[in-house]
């Protein structure tokens, strides 16, 4: 396994397993993939009210989570934790990515950071934008 | 800085797999998971989001262990995207020294955490050492 690979869980998700696998008795694990590349996957889509952001994320530590909004950049902050009674010696399967992830994408459309909205459920985490007011013309009045 | 303004793109596309093309209506991926052993117990995480409680369903027969999740899709697509929520299908083998009666399963943010314990003839029990 290349440790360094991006990390896209539609590659491990899409692999379909139907054969039965053995709880333990695996041969020693590979290292554990890290969150490196872009992590997490994000959805978008875009409605009269603004924008939606959906980020892939399951399982990650409530408080570390930390979103940002400057212009038209959204910047999502988080860490997956081990378990506290996982020791490292004793696992027969890892093919979760742990570790702290940040990621920042641009909208294309200017924000208002004071707008945002986040929920985070069922692994989910969803980010509600606002666009900023559009600037308003202003009239410049001419000296004589 | 990754932008995302440019229209939708089938680049981050995964090609379906054998499975998917058949059951194409109704994908399902293997969740990604964990499994380490503790004194007593076993405990398997597996990664599931997009699943609810009432969407879950965790089996243990005989010498099998089944984790089935279930997803709403959004009725609309979105404008860009890098995932497709899929239902989750993952099976094991329990071995016999394990008690399925005692299983116990949590689902906390798309997070399934499954606790299979040990039997008690198998648990750490203190051993007499004999000298000769």
């Amino acid at each position: 396994m290349n440790g360094q690979a991006m990390w896209n869980p539609w590659r491990e998700m899409q692999r379909l397993q139907r054969d039965m696998e053995h709880v333990f008795g695996e041969a020693v694990p590979a290292a554990r993939w890290s969150l490196t590349g872009e992590y997490p996957p994000l959805n978008l889509t875009r409605d009269d009210k603004g924008i939606t952001l959906e980020a892939l994320c399951p399982g990650v530590d409530r408080p570390s989570l930390d979103i940002s909004v400057v212009g038209d950049a959204v910047t999502i902050r988080g860490e997956r934790k081990a378990e506290l009674d996982a020791a490292e010696e004793r696992y027969s399967r890892r093919e979760r990515p742990l570790g702290t992830f940040t990621r920042t994408v641009g909208v294309g459309e200017q924000l208002d950071p004071d707008r945002t909205q986040a929920t985070y459920s069922n692994g989910i985490l969803r980010v509600q934008l606002a666009r900023a007011p559009e600037a308003a013309p202003k009239k410049i009045p001419i000296q004589s | 800085m990754a932008t995302m303004t440019t229209t939708p793109t089938t680049t981050t596309a995964q090609p379906p797999t054998r499975r998917q093309t058949a059951e194409r209506a109704m994908p399902t991926v293997a969740p990604p998971v964990d499994i380490f052993e503790t004194d007593k117990a076993y405990v398997l995480l597996a990664d599931m989001p997009g699943v609810r409680p009432d969407g879950l369903d965790v089996l243990a027969e005989r010498d099998e262990l089944v984790i089935r999740g279930r997803v709403e899709r959004p009725a609309i697509a979105p404008a860009y995207q890098e995932f497709e929520l899929a239902d989750y299908h993952r099976a094991f083998t329990l071995t016999e020294d394990l008690d399925t009666a005692g299983i116990t399963a949590a689902l906390k943010d798309g997070l399934l955490r499954v606790e299979i314990p040990k039997s008690p003839r198998v648990q750490p029990k203190k051993i007499p050492v004999r000298t000769e």
